[in-house]
């Protein structure tokens, strides 16, 4: 079967691009979850657990995992690889706390591995601040997606 | 307490990950992908992983934050980066492990620099990075 990719000037493209922004605000009902996935006992004074630094910003920004997926134009769900994710707290997450959020896409570049294979290397940007506009925390997600490896 | 470059951070153990847990973290995540909740769909894959789902890499990192909240206390966390060279996979049982790096000040904060760690006793380093902490004492107070 032939499978065609994104040309390279597509993927480029997509570098500066931006989501629509917005807002988010972690139910208790959401941290208590989250925080029990992890194994830890939820943590004093509504603090949020860090970790909802991963969903909390792509929801604020109004995007969701599936339309980062179809941006790069993922071969299918299986095909996306994670090289890092950078998090920087300027101050901790909390619950029942209303956040802005932006977010876009800072680069976006045809890479291959190290046995020749193509693969798209795509990174985002999410700034989360109080409505006042004090910065909160920053995230940036870098995901490869594979081409034709599946 | 006196605190060295080189000093370990006490360890943080997930003795079971576990599938179950990955649903929820699916459903909370609005995540779409089948390696989280699909075991056939990883058993088809050309890895080898088996019937076995993948953890999330927001659980994984998060089994280092308890660490190092373990250690620092809950709000010491100023940064950290996470690479994924493995993935975690249900079942298994993965020790978090860091090491202080480097101890600076800035204004009236101690932070410590530190190279950070998932570990499996038979494969190894599954993921790892690097985080700063404050060593001075922890937020408890909501900002409102």
């Amino acid at each position: 079967m032939e499978t065609t990719f994104p040309s390279q000037e597509d993927i480029e493209s997509l570098a500066g691009y931006q989501f629509p922004g917005g807002a988010y605000r972690i139910a208790h009902w959401e941290n208590f979850l989250l925080t029990g996935c992890t194994g830890a006992d939820l943590l004093p004074g509504g603090m949020a657990h860090p970790s909802a630094l991963f969903h909390l910003p792509i929801a604020g920004a109004g995007t969701s995992i599936a339309e980062m997926f179809a941006l790069g134009q993922a071969e299918s769900d299986l095909s996306i690889m994670i090289e890092s994710y950078d998090w920087t707290f300027f101050q901790p997450l909390w619950e029942e706390t209303d956040y802005q959020v932006a977010g876009r896409i800072t680069s976006a570049e045809r890479c291959s591995n190290a046995e020749g294979k193509l693969y798209d290397r795509i990174q985002f940007q999410f700034d989360v601040s109080l409505p006042a506009g004090e910065p909160v925390a920053r995230s940036v997600i870098t995901w490869h997606y594979t081409r034709d490896t599946l | 307490m006196k605190h060295r470059v080189g000093d370990p951070i006490p360890e943080w153990v997930m003795e079971h990950v576990s599938s179950e847990r990955m649903r929820t973290m699916a459903a909370i995540l609005r995540d779409p992908n089948p390696l989280h909740w699909d075991r056939q769909a990883v058993a088809a894959l050309k890895l080898g992983l088996g019937e076995r789902t993948i953890n999330q890499g927001p659980l994984g990192l998060g089994y280092m934050i308890n660490m190092l909240h373990a250690w620092a206390g809950p709000g010491c966390i100023r940064s950290m980066v996470t690479r994924f060279p493995q993935v975690v996979l249900d079942g298994e049982r993965v020790i978090a492990r860091g090491t202080i790096t480097a101890l600076r000040e800035t204004g009236s904060e101690l932070l410590a620099d530190c190279d950070i760690s998932l570990e499996h006793a038979q494969r190894g380093v599954l993921l790892e990075g690097e985080a700063t902490v404050s060593l001075t004492a922890p937020a408890t107070g909501s900002p409102v």
